[in-house]
C-alpha cells in the first residue's frame, strides 16, 4: 500500500531494505563480520586490542598499495608493477640509508616509486597500449633493476633512525599504522572531494565521454599510475624499516594481493566505480584469514584453499548485484 | 713379427697417444650451472664456488649460470634447451623440483653430458643420496632430515628443564617436499618428549616479512613461547623483530635457524640468536664442479659428496663455536 501511495503521489519508490541486497552491496563487510565472530569464539587471543592493532600494522604496506591501486582501477587501468616498484624502492631506500642518510632514504623511496609510476603512465598513454601489458613488462624491468642494485643479496639496514618508521609506536599504535590511516584519508579526500577524483571516475566510466567533456584523460591516467608507484614506494620503505633489511625479492606477488584486495572489496574491475574503504576492507579480510590460521594453528595447507573460497564467495556476492 | 717391428709399433703408438692423453687432462670442459634462482644469495654463493673451482683448472673449464626463477617448469625447459643446444659438456643443477626434473636429467646423461646435483638429490627419495637418475655423476648434498634432527635435538636440550616447553616452528613452505620432510622430522623428534609442545607451525616462505607476520600472529596466542625452531635464517630475521616488538627478552627464547649466512653469524655472535644449521653453498658448488670435471676427464669420482663434511664446521653453529673462531666468515651474505 505504501508503495502504491508513493507512486500515486508521484514520488519515487522508497528502496526496501533486504538482507540479500545488503549482503550483495556490502559482501566484504558481511564476511569480515562473520570472520570476526567466528575467530572471537574460536580463540581468546583474537579479539584483543593488541591483536587487532597487530593485524592493521601487518596490513599497512599492502593497504597503502591497495588504496592507490583503487584509483588506477577506477580510472580503467591495471597496475601489475606495484610489487616490483616496491622492490626497487626497498633496495634503493636500504642502500641510501646505509650509504647516505636514513632520512633521505625514507623520502627517496616514495619519490622513486612516483618516478617509476610516471614511466608506466607515460608509456601507457603515449603508445596507447593497455596498462596490463605495459605494467607486466615494466615489472620485469623494475625487478631487474632491484636485483642489479643489490646483486641479489640482502642489505641489512640496522639503523635506529631508519627503523623508526616501521618499528616505533605512539602509545600502542605503530607509526606505520598512523601513516597508513593518513594515507587512506588523503586518498578518500582525493577521490571523493576533489575535481581530480571526479575525473578519475569519469575516465574509468566512459573515457570517450570524458574526452568530449574536456577532461585531459591522459594526464589523469598518468597521475593515477604515479600515485600508485608512490604508494608502492612508501610501502617498500615501511617494510624495509620494519625488517631492518632490504631484499630485491621484496614485494614479489604483492601486486596480485593488492589487486585481489581491491576486487574483493567490490571495486569494479571494469572501472568507473569503487571506493577506498572497499579496498581497505579487502586487505583486512585477507589479513584476518592469515591471522586466524596462525592463531588457531590450523594446518597451513588449508590457508590458500580457505582464502580462495572466501574470495570466490565475496566476488560472487558482488557480481550478483543487479546491473543498472 | 720381429722385435724391431714391435718396438717401432709401440713407439709409434706412444707418440700418437701422448698428445691425446695430455689433451684429455686439459680438454676444455664447458659447464652450465642451473640455479634454482640466479637472483638468490644462496644460489649465487654456489655459483661463486663453481667459478672459483673452475679457475683452479686454469683456463680449460668455463662456466655459465642460468636462472631457474624458482620455477620447476622453467628449469625443465632449460635442461632440454641445453641438451639440444650442445654447447655444454656438463650440467650442475640446484633443482627446484627434485622429482619432476629427473626425466630431463636422464635425457641429459643419455646425450653424454655429465650431471651433478647440489643441495638436494634428484629423484623421488629425498633421503637417498645415491644416484636415482641413470648416469648421474654425483650428488653434493646432505639428507635434509639429518640437519632437521640435529636442530630439533638442540631444542630438546634447551627444553630439558622446562615443562611445558612451548615451541613455534617456522617452516619454509609445506608444499615443498624437503620442507615437509624437515617439518615431519621436527614433529617426530620433539614429539618424543612429553614436556615439549609444538604450539604453532607457521610458513615463512624464506621471506623475513612473511615470517615476521607469522611470528607476530603466533605471539598473540602464545606470548609465553620458549623456543622458535626454523629451517632458514631468513625466518629468524622476521622472528627476532616480532619478539623484540612484543617486548620479549630474546635471551629467554631459544632461536635456531638454518643456512649459516653472515647475518645469522653476526646475530649469534651478538647473542640475539642461539644457533643455526650449517650450510656451505660455495664449498658445495666447488665440490660439484671439481667432481664433474674430473669425471669428464676420465677419473672416478664419488657418487655422493656429503655437504656436511666439506668443511670443518660443526653441524650446528652456536655462539661458543663462533667465539672460538672469531675470524670465521660465512659463505653467503643472506
Amino acid at each position: 500500500m505504501t508503495d502504491t501511495r508513493a507512486i500515486l503521489a508521484g514520488g519515487r519508490q522508497a528502496p526496501r531494505f533486504s538482507v540479500a541486497s545488503f549482503a550483495r552491496e556490502y559482501g566484504v563487510l558481511v564476511i569480515i563480520a562473520a570472520l570476526l565472530i567466528g575467530l572471537t569464539l574460536a580463540s581468546d587471543s583474537f579479539l584483543t586490542p593488541r591483536n587487532l592493532l597487530n593485524i592493521v600494522n601487518q596490513s599497512a604496506p599492502l593497504a597503502i598499495i591497495a588504496c592507490a591501486l583503487t584509483l588506477v582501477i577506477i580510472a580503467g587501468g591495471f597496475d601489475l608493477s606495484t610489487g616490483a616498484i616496491f622492490g626497487v624502492a626497498s633496495v634503493s631506500a636500504g642502500w641510501i640509508a646505509v650509504n647516505v642518510d636514513p632520512v633521505t632514504a625514507m623520502i627517496a623511496g616514495p619519490l622513486i616509486g612516483v618516478a617509476l609510476g610516471l614511466v608506466n603512465g607515460v608509456i601507457i598513454t603515449a603508445f596507447n597500449v593497455h596498462s596490463f601489458l605495459v605494467t607486466l613488462a615494466t615489472s620485469l624491468v623494475y625487478r631487474g633493476i632491484a636485483i642489479l642494485i643489490t646483486g641479489g643479496a640482502l642489505i641489512p639496514v640496522r639503523i635506529p633512525e631508519f627503523a623508526w618508521l616501521g618499528r616505533e609506536k605512539v602509545g600502542m599504535v605503530n607509526i606505520a599504522v598512523i601513516v597508513f590511516v593518513v594515507f587512506m584519508l588523503v586518498m578518500m579526500l582525493l577521490l571523493n572531494r576533489t575535481t581530480f577524483g571526479r575525473r578519475v571516475f569519469a575516465v574509468g566510466g566512459n573515457e570517450e565521454a570524458a574526452i568530449l567533456s574536456g577532461i585531459r584523460t591522459k594526464l589523469i591516467k598518468i597521475a593515477t599510475f604515479a600515485i600508485s608507484g608512490g604508494a608502492a614506494g612508501l610501502a617498500g620503505v615501511i617494510t624495509v624499516s620494519r625488517l631492518s633489511m632490504a631484499s630485491p625479492q621484496a614485494g614479489a606477488g604483492m601486486e596480485l594481493e593488492a589487486i585481489a584486495a581491491v576486487i574483493l572489496g567490490g571495486t569494479s574491475i571494469m572501472g568507473g566505480a569503487g571506493a577506498i574503504w572497499r579496498s581497505v576492507s579487502g586487505v583486512l579480510l585477507m589479513a584476518l584469514i592469515g591471522n586466524g590460521f596462525n592463531i588457531l594453528n590450523v594446518n597451513p595447507f588449508f590457508k590458500d584453499l580457505t582464502t580462495g573460497v572466501i574470495i570466490v564467495v565475496a566476488v560472487a556476492l558482488a557480481a550478483s548485484k543487479p546491473r543498472r | 713379427m720381429n722385435m724391431k717391428f714391435l718396438t717401432a709399433a709401440a713407439f709409434s703408438a706412444l707418440t700418437v697417444m701422448t698428445p691425446l692423453m695430455a689433451s684429455a687432462e686439459d680438454a676444455p670442459v664447458r659447464v652450465a650451472f642451473l640455479a634454482a634462482s640466479s637472483q638468490n644469495g644462496f644460489n649465487q654463493a654456489i655459483y661463486a664456488g663453481i667459478e672459483k673451482a673452475a679457475k683452479a683448472f686454469g683456463g680449460s673449464v668455463t662456466t655459465e649460470i642460468f636462472d631457474g626463477e624458482f620455477s620447476a617448469t622453467k628449469q625443465y625447459s632449460q635442461v632440454e634447451d641445453l641438451v639440444a643446444g650442445g654447447r655444454f659438456d656438463a650440467l650442475i643443477i640446484t633443482p627446484n623440483d627434485t622429482v619432476g626434473i629427473a626425466t630431463a636429467l636422464e635425457d641429459a646423461t643419455a646425450a653424454g653430458l655429465k650431471v651433478a646435483t647440489t643441495l638436494f638429490p634428484v629423484g623421488p627419495e629425498l633421503s637417498n643420496m645415491q644416484p636415482q637418475v641413470k648416469g648421474l655423476t654425483t650428488t653434493v648434498a646432505t639428507d635434509p632430515s639429518i640437519g632437521a634432527r640435529a636442530q630439533a635435538e638442540k631444542v630438546v636440550e634447551f627444553c630439558a628443564d622446562k615443562n611445558p616447553c612451548k615451541v613455534a616452528v617456522i617452516i619454509g613452505q609445506l608444499i615443498y617436499p624437503f620442507d615437509n620432510l624437515r617439518n615431519e622430522t621436527y614433529k617426530k623428534v620433539l614429539g618424543e618428549h612429553s614436556n615439549i609442545q609444538i604450539v604453532a607451525t607457521g610458513e615463512g616462505n624464506y621471506d623475513p616479512n612473511a615470517s615476521l607476520k607469522a611470528t607476530q600472529d603466533i605471539l598473540q596466542a602464545h606470548p609465553d613461547i620458549n623456543a622458535i625452531l626454523s629451517n632458514a635464517d631468513q625466518h629468524l630475521m622476521g622472528a627476532e623483530i616480532a619478539l623484540t616488538d612484543a617486548d620479549i627478552d630474546l635471551s629467554k627464547v631459544y632461536t635456531i635457524g638454518g643456512g649459516l649466512n653472515q647475518i645469522a653469524v653476526d646475530a649469534i655472535r651478538a647473542g640475539k640468536w642461539n644457533a643455526t644449521l650449517t650450510q656451505v653453498p660455495a664449498s658445495m658448488g666447488a665440490a660439484a664442479l671439481t667432481a664433474i670435471v674430473k669425471s669428464k676427464r676420465g677419473e672416478t669420482v664419488p657418487t655422493w659428496i656429503d655437504e656436511s663434511k666439506l668443511r670443518d664446521i660443526p653441524q650446528i653453529v652456536d655462539k661458543a663455536w663462533l667465539d672460538a673462531h672469531p675470524d670465521f666468515v660465512a659463505e653467503w651474505q643472506g
